[in-house]
């Protein structure tokens, strides 16, 4: 690119950069604009644990999971307390057809 | 609100909704497919075979009748008793004996139905039938003997103090 440059160019930015002499670097600058470029490159993370756990949660394949999880369980429990349910109320028809209040 | 709060929120109030509504479909789904035969506990419960369950429910629709005619009596016997103290400050010689006529044909209907329930258990195999013998008697009679029994201790607790 400099090759190319026209040799008038090449003076008049030699010029410009002695008539406005860059400010010295902060210390560590290097470093720091790696550390900020690394950073950048790594996957986001968040600031709290709650923060981490609101990001699980919108995960769909964790979304889906959960929601399949309690469905099962409640489809089995509600099943095994129906299942209760149903055998007391058929014992108590029973009980009341062959031995009524005043029998017992 | 902090929106991951906000979300953590949703989502629980979400899985509670999913929960409780497959939960409620579940049990309402289980006890509308039972069946609405009045032996069906026993069935059930005592894991009778058809030729059991035919003879039980012979024994059942037998016993049906007799037993109507009991509760009949009792309920008779009762209005008696009803009339007999009505009025009264003090329990007289009719209202006692009307009370031991209640008494004595109760104890009667008892029987009847304890007979019952010993045919039936031995319509059944023999271990089952002794568990619905067992388990009959422990819900009809099984009230009496907790009042009993709680009076007992209740007396004892008197004579203890004295």
């Amino acid at each position: 690119m400099k090759e190319n440059m026209n040799p008038a160019d090449t003076k008049f930015h030699e010029v410009l950069r002695t008539a406005r002499p860059s400010p010295s670097l902060p210390p560590r600058f290097q470093e720091n604009v790696w550390r900020r470029i690394e950073d950048a490159e790594a996957p986001a993370k968040s600031g709290s644990w709650l923060d981490a756990f609101a990001a699980l949660v919108l995960r769909p394949r964790f979304a889906y999971a959960t929601v399949a999880t309690l469905v099962l369980a409640g489809v089995l429990l509600g099943t095994y307390q129906g299942a209760q349910t149903a055998k007391q109320n058929e014992q108590a028809r029973y009980v009341a057809l062959v031995a009524p209040n005043p029998l017992r | 609100m902090n929106r991951s709060l906000v979300i953590l929120l949703g989502a629980l109030a979400l899985g509670a909704a999913v929960f409780t509504g497959s939960y409620l479909v579940s049990q309402r789904a289980c006890l509308m497919t039972r069946s609405a035969d009045d032996l069906s506990w026993l069935r059930d419960e005592f894991h009778l075979g058809d030729a059991e369950m035919a003879r039980v429910r012979q024994l059942h629709e037998g016993y049906m009748p007799q037993c109507a005619k009991m509760c009949a009596l009792l309920a008779a016997k009762k209005g008696e008793v009803q009339a007999a103290l009505a009025g009264g400050t003090n329990i007289t010689a009719e209202a006692q004996k009307k009370l031991t006529e209640l008494g004595e044909l109760r104890a009667q209907c008892q029987a009847q139905m304890l007979q019952h329930f010993i045919i039936v258990s031995q319509a059944m195999p023999p271990e089952q039938g002794r568990r619905y013998l067992a388990e009959m008697k422990q819900l009809t009679l099984g009230s009496h003997e907790e009042i009993e029994q709680s009076m007992s201790d209740h007396a004892g607790h008197e004579h203890g103090t004295n």
